[in-house]
């Protein structure tokens, strides 16, 4: 396993990586460490940071961050509230995933994917996220795992052949294997909410991340786990045990308004993604939680339309003609709704209607990628 | 550059484990599975692996895995993934299906090329003759989850009794794509379904 494999799948403080069982108590008197000092290069903390800082090197520059200033300011805005004093120590870098994911390294790295975003509802919910992982950061969590695992006896022996700074990557890539310990992730759930709490954000909210998750976990209708949920935690649990220990905390703001429109210029590219993973069941359980959300955008409407027509199963193709109508209704459809309708008419030979819809996508979308073989379509001597 | 040593190092190493053979294929007809017949101007290497990409399917590369990557389809059958079975349940299989559409068709592609956290790009898809049928030609920019490294592909594809024929490329942006394109062109330009 690789360093960046080991970041990627990971788990310093891995929020979907994390195994939680019910807490039972607030963090009262819980308060915050000062801020870290970069550790001596020559102690095992030291050669952890270093290794990852060369990782988010080659993160930062990486084709999948995410590069806009005014979305990347705001998601740091939110980290700054909730870690307070550690705010200069902690860099956001925002990734095009699919997946649902974030971690935070013990050098400060908070990373987070866009596959999550598009799945969160408000900024309170994005705060719960990252949160959590800020609190594995105050805790020193990863660090704590690293040294469980050099303690190990089988450990010790590659200490002496390598010396303790060479083996930090070894250990580091090995540790990947070893999810935080229960007490670990209670912790961060605590101090989580516990921060969230403080920061003005409503603790109602982290729960329902995982409410949310729940209902595309519950969706899966074959035996093959998604890679969404391959490393996810009893979802259940941690829901009920976000939900016990928010009840016990003050109400807050979920800033859901200001959340989706600092969003809205990623929708598009995040729902594509999405439509393209090819976990279709999901996809839709996705989708109709959004649309329910957000009765009123059409985009929604489009995607669950698109899932359903290139799933392509029994009536699907009837639920996507709805679908893609609901959205011409609601106005400032995506073009690709007039193209994913005409589709499904020139396969069900309405060449009059399919027509009428291509010419209407050609129209809007005169830049298209697929402008050619529409433009034909719509030129069939059957049209 | 790190990471493209890791996986050309990853990928000698599946070559040199045992699992595959490299068998030269010389310029002249050639029959690809039972029913793909092309004409090839120069040699390429025929990565004999049907773990890499399944029993209809042939991995071809001119200058070494990973690097470009040739995929011949030969007459896939319905409800049969575009890919080897991976024995990862987590992982989604990509299934042709009789008469799915050339956009259909084109999603299962960039379902399987992204499926590492590669992201896909649909740069042009058109309508074009294909092996004497009414095939659809498309093209691609990929950005590659390993390594970081930008590529460019295409792919040419149609649907005959029931069963894919398709010819997908993909090598560097930088130089390695320039330099083969014209050579798969031509490969595409002969193909002929017997």
């Amino acid at each position: 396993m690789n360093r960046r494999h080991f970041l990627k799948k990971a788990s310093w403080g891995s929020f979907c990586g994390a195994v939680t069982v019910a807490i039972a108590s607030n963090d009262e008197g819980w308060h915050p460490p000062t801020r870290f000092i970069r550790p001596d290069i020559s102690t095992d903390e030291g050669g952890l940071w270093a290794m990852l800082d060369r990782e988010e090197t080659k993160l930062r520059r990486s084709p999948f961050i995410i590069r806009d200033e005014s979305l990347q300011s705001y998601v740091t805005g939110i980290a700054c509230r909730l870690a307070g004093d550690h705010c200069p120590d902690i860099r956001v870098r925002l990734v095009r995933n699919k997946l649902f994911n974030a971690n935070m390294t013990p050098n400060g790295m908070l990373q987070v994917w866009s596959g999550l975003l598009l799945r969160i509802d408000n900024e309170a919910q994005l705060a719960a996220v990252l949160g959590h992982e800020i609190a594995h950061y105050f805790e020193k969590h990863g660090v704590d795992r690293l040294r469980d695992l050099k303690a190990r006896s089988a450990f010790g022996h590659l200490l002496g052949m390598f010396g303790l700074v060479g083996l930090v990557g070894q250990v580091a890539a090995l540790a990947s294997m070893f999810a935080y310990s229960r007490d670990q992730e209670r912790q961060a759930d605590r101090i989580g909410l516990t921060l969230m709490s403080k920061a003005g954000y409503d603790p109602a909210e982290a729960s329902k991340v995982w409410e949310n998750l729940l209902v595309e976990a519950n969706a899966k209708t074959d035996a093959n786990t998604s890679p969404m949920f391959a490393m996810h935690p009893p979802m259940n649990e941690r829901k009920e045990a976000l939900t016990h220990l928010a009840a016990q905390l003050p109400k807050g703001e979920i800033y859901e308004q200001r959340w989706q429109e600092k969003t809205a210029n990623y929708r598009c590219e995040w729902l594509d993604d999405e439509i393209k993973r090819g976990q279709f069941e999901e996809s839709i359980a996705l989708l109709s939680r959004l649309i329910v959300r957000s009765p009123s955008q059409s985009d929604f409407f489009y995607a669950r339309a698109e899932t359903y027509r290139m799933r392509a199963k029994d009536e699907d193709f009837d639920t996507a003609i709805n679908d893609y109508m609901a959205a011409i209704r609601l106005g400032d459809e995506p073009p690709e709704t007039h193209r994913g309708l005409g589709m499904i008419y020139r396969q069900r030979n309405q060449f009059q209607e399919a027509k009428v819809c291509f010419e209407k996508y050609l129209k809007l979308a005169p830049q298209a990628a697929d402008y050619s073989i529409i433009k034909s379509y719509s030129e069939e001597p059957s049209a | 550059m790190r990471k493209m040593a890791h996986v050309f190092v990853l990928a000698c190493a599946f070559l040199l484990s045992g699992c595959v053979s490299v068998i030269k294929v010389a310029p002249g007809e050639r029959t690809v599975g039972e029913h793909l017949q092309i004409s090839l101007k120069g040699a390429w290497n025929h990565i004999d692996a049907p773990a890499m990409c399944g029993p209809h399917c042939q991995v071809w590369t001119m200058e070494g895995l990973p690097i470009d990557q040739l995929l011949i389809y030969s007459g896939l059958e319905n409800d049969q993934p575009i890919h080897a079975d991976s024995g990862q349940s987590s992982l989604k299989a990509f299934r042709f299906r009789s008469g799915m559409q050339p956009d259909q068709i084109v999603a299962l592609f960039e379902g399987l090329l992204t499926r590492n956290g590669s992201t896909f790009k649909l740069t042009k898809l058109e309508q074009i003759p294909f092996a004497g049928t009414k095939g659809f030609h498309f093209e691609f920019k990929l950005i590659r989850k390993t390594d970081n490294v930008e590529l460019l592909g295409t792919g040419t594809a149609t649907e005959s009794k029931g069963t894919l024929f398709a010819i997908v490329y993909q090598a560097p942006r930088l130089m390695f794509y320039p330099k083969h394109q014209a050579n798969v062109a031509d490969i595409i330009n002969s193909a002929k379904i017997k």
